[in-house]
């Protein structure tokens, strides 16, 4: 029997499994949507985080108002439910030097609000905000996305 | 805006990173309160210090040692010139191997040493950014890199 064909066929087999193991590697996409105002208490869970979202975001009061946690495939689009009618969208396209290479919607029903190509440092956090949020009194809406490969 | 209030905004203030009407508050407290005024002073004196000392290390830097190193150089250029002459005069096969191995030992040696500087936990490099006719802003944390994409309520409609 010629060695040959069974060493390549080995090796394709061995190229084909490393490349369904990189495939099966989702990314693990949070999204925590936080509802910003002038006046009020904060949440407690995130008590640690106050001070840096009062100095982007300039308001003093930070209330979950929604939370969800999803395995995205990558190079498929996932869509998250934003409390007051709107979706974030988010594409993982590929990993590059630790960072999560995504393409980020925003919609406020049939409006776009953002859509970006990001690079975001694996298990970082990035925040999209709508201010002068009409469907609450007064302030604003923060969604804070975090990717982990 | 109370005296705790202008002391966690003070770095922002100083950098002008807070919002317009956050950066006025802070002025109008600190017009009104000595302690708060003198921490202000404090802060932007020692951001003048640290400036004056970057300039003064930037004009002390030594340059004596560029011109010998520049004169190493082409010595050095020479001697390869030097080595093409001499190629010239062997036989073709074994410039063909010598080119090859120099080849080779020239791609490894020659790599740049890998510098990586130590991204922030949150940094955010924003490649596209579309807002669909909507005001947006951009703003960035320094200390953890966090970015903030924050947009007014009205954009285009999506495309399908």
């Amino acid at each position: 029997m010629n060695p040959l064909p069974l060493g390549l066929g080995v090796a394709a087999a061995a190229l084909s499994l490393v490349g369904l193991a990189s495939l099966g590697r989702a990314l693990d996409v949070q999204i925590t949507t936080v509802q910003a105002s002038t006046h009020g208490p904060s949440d407690a869970q995130l008590l640690g985080l106050r001070p840096r979202l009062r100095r982007l975001v300039g308001y003093r009061s930070f209330r979950v108002v929604g939370q969800e946690r999803r395995s995205c495939t990558w190079r498929s689009s996932e869509a998250f439910v934003i409390p007051g009618g709107r979706a974030l969208y988010v594409v993982p396209k590929a990993m590059r030097d630790e960072t999560v290479v995504m393409q980020v919607r925003l919609l406020d029903g049939p409006r776009s609000l953002v859509d970006t190509d990001v690079r975001l440092q694996n298990r970082g956090v990035m925040l999209f905000g709508v201010e002068k949020d009409t469907r609450a009194d007064e302030g604003a809406l923060i969604i804070m996305l975090r990717a982990e490969e | 805006m109370t005296c705790p209030d202008v002391a966690e905004l003070l770095d922002g203030f100083v950098d002008a990173e807070l919002p317009g009407p956050m950066l006025l508050a802070v002025a109008r407290h600190a017009a009104a309160c000595p302690a708060c005024d003198g921490a202000v002073r404090e802060l932007t004196g020692l951001h003048e210090v640290v400036e004056r000392v970057g300039r003064a290390d930037g004009e002390a830097l030594d340059l004596t040692g560029v011109w010998p190193a520049v004169a190493a150089g082409m010595a050095r250029a020479d001697a390869r010139r030097a080595w093409g002459r001499r190629l010239r005069a062997a036989p073709l096969w074994g410039v063909a191997l010598a080119a090859a191995a120099a080849a080779v030992f020239w791609l490894r040696a020659s790599e740049p040493p890998r510098t990586r500087i130590a991204a922030r936990p949150n940094q955010a490099i924003i490649e596209r950014l579309d807002s669909g006719g909507a005001r947006f802003e951009l703003r960035r944390e320094r200390k953890n890199g966090t970015t903030l994409i924050m947009v007014s309520g009205e954009g285009d409609e999506a495309p399908e």
